[in-house]
């Protein structure tokens, strides 16, 4: 049973995207098969070099770059989302793979689910 | 076409009563599971929905009470409701336990629900049979 948490969610302006990591950081933890789907807006979490301070948030970039040490399986990009937003493969997260988010991908799990 | 074979469900919750339809439409969902013979194995709020399990929301009189109304039916079908811990903390949704060990003036937690760690959650994934999320408008 492997599952695909989305992440459509910029980072920052609400809390679903942080929740999502929690809820395949837990999965991993129990060692059920979890990845990661960042899409939409959500691509932006990959972005290398993020300074949330100023909004008296924590950057996720650490987290993320750990997560594949944590257990959880890919970090997948949507391509077509990461065009959209300018975001070059050079200016992602070391580790993330960028897909094509289709029904294809879909299919390669048993579960999807989105934190809110 | 139906499906006569009963089925489990974990319901996961992650929109706030007041602010939108999700804690009332996972209750028709969970009521409807039932008369059709299938099993509610959990209910877990996350993120917002934790404000599901508040004692102390008082909505007006003539308006829907959903802490209450879902109190009342995990209680009759004795189903656990459970509240993530770490969105509750945040939210300030905290029983006697958290009170204690952050000090707080209050503890406001709806019985019959708990609060515990998402791997509440990641166990109700694997005994169910379907996990269903009811989300907010995000």
């Amino acid at each position: 049973m492997s599952t695909l948490i989305l992440i459509d969610q910029p980072p920052y302006g609400g809390w679903t995207g942080r929740e999502a990591l929690d809820m395949a950081f837990s999965l991993a933890a129990f060692d059920q098969p979890v990845s990661l789907l960042f899409c939409g807006a959500g691509v932006n979490w990959l972005r290398k070099g993020q300074e949330p301070g100023q909004v008296r948030q924590k950057s996720v970039e650490k987290n993320l770059s750990a997560a594949t040490i944590f257990g959880v399986e890919a970090l997948l990009a949507d391509s077509d989302d990461c065009n959209r937003y300018g975001l070059e493969a050079a200016q992602l997260l070391s580790g993330v793979e960028l897909v094509r988010a289709d029904a294809q991908l879909f299919a390669g799990y048993s579960h999807t689910a989105f934190a809110g | 076409m139906q499906d006569s074979s009963p089925l489990s469900f974990t319901i996961v919750i992650t929109g706030a009563p007041y602010s939108c339809q999700a804690p009332q439409s996972a209750l028709s969902f969970a009521q409807a599971a039932l008369r059709a013979g299938h099993r509610i194995d959990r209910v877990f709020l996350y993120g917002d929905g934790v404000h599901l399990a508040s004692a102390l929301a008082s909505p007006p009189s003539d308006e829907p009470h959903w802490p209450r109304e879902w109190s009342a039916f995990l209680n009759e079908h004795d189903i656990p409701g459970v509240a993530c811990i770490a969105s509750a903390l945040r939210r300030g949704l905290v029983d006697e336990g958290e009170q204690k060990r952050f000090e707080l003036p209050a503890s406001n937690l709806l019985p019959p629900f708990t609060i515990a760690g998402l791997g509440e959650w990641v166990e109700g994934r694997m005994m169910s049979s379907r996990t269903v999320y009811f989300h907010g408008s995000d």
